[in-house]
């Protein structure tokens, strides 16, 4: 199987906004306008490229953790749909939309890790174990997928902070007081 | 064939020759160690395809995060936001 990618025209856009990203966070006042249009123009294709690479991704996992089952296959679609709505929320920008689908990517790789671990706990004959091998690589990797489900879902909520204003939990105080007149 | 068979043992780090045995029998017990040394070789070459399966199927998820990140900062950028000690801050605008 191919891995599944970003067009090469996606991946320059992304390269080019990577660059002036760059050149902005730097103090370059126009790229920080050119990095304005650049976004505007390029956002919508690249995160709808995005998006359709997550759905089909997201259906090689399914597909993996039903192993053959159209019940199973139909339940996962469903409760990803519903994943995505809930997290989503009514009218997300494009970049929460995104973010959405990563999270519910990263959920479902999770999901298929337990599920195959599980099934591995269960009554299996020697010969469908995993090695000692494969099962020191696997645990690492759910360690992995559960660090960046973690990160995705706190990604998510910054954006979410920054962008609706609502500043951040620590707030700190100042009161001024002023001496009385003639000390 | 050698009419002597010894099995290698490792112990410890260190491999040593065990003494099975000579004839008929050095013979059976070299023929019983290839072949689990093959099923062995056999089950190691599953488990890596199926590692490599796995991870194929999940190679996805990094383009995702790089697409992501880089449009997320971009976005930040240009709302007004700069990165100071890992964390996001707006900027500050001068009166």
């Amino acid at each position: 199987m191919k891995a599944l990618e970003l067009s090469k025209e996606a991946k320059d856009q992304l390269a080019e906004l990577e660059d002036l990203s760059d050149k902005a966070a730097n103090g370059d006042k126009q790229a920080r306008s050119e990095l304005r249009r650049a976004l505007r123009a390029s956002t919508p294709a690249v995160v709808a490229e995005a998006s359709t690479l997550a759905k089909k991704g997201e259906c090689v996992l399914i597909k993996t953790a039903a192993a053959g089952e159209p019940l199973m296959e139909e339940a996962l679609l469903a409760r990803l749909g519903l994943l995505r709505s809930e997290i989503a929320g009514p009218d997300p920008s494009p970049l929460e939309l995104l973010l959405t689908e990563k999270i519910v990517a990263v959920w479902m790789l999770t999901e298929l890790l337990e599920l195959l671990l599980n099934a591995q706990l269960g009554d299996l004959p020697k010969s469908q174990r995993m090695s000692h091998r494969f099962l020191k690589f696997y645990l690492g990797w759910q360690e992995q997928a559960h660090r960046r489900l973690l990160s995705a879902i706190r990604e998510l909520a910054r954006v979410r902070r920054l962008e609706s204003r609502i500043p951040n939990a620590q707030t700190n105080v100042q009161i001024n007081v002023s001496k009385p007149n003639g000390d | 064939m050698s009419p002597y068979y010894y099995r290698s043992v490792r112990e410890g780090g260190r491999v040593r020759k065990e003494y099975v045995g000579s004839g008929a029998l050095g013979e059976v017990a070299a023929a019983l160690d290839e072949l689990k040394r093959r099923q062995r070789e056999e089950e190691a070459a599953y488990w890596r395809e199926e590692r490599e399966r796995l991870q194929r199927s999940a190679a996805f998820l990094q383009e995702l995060e790089e697409t992501a990140q880089i449009l997320t900062r971009a976005q930040l950028l240009v709302s007004g936001f700069h990165k100071r000690n890992g964390e996001w801050r707006r900027i500050r605008e001068s009166a």
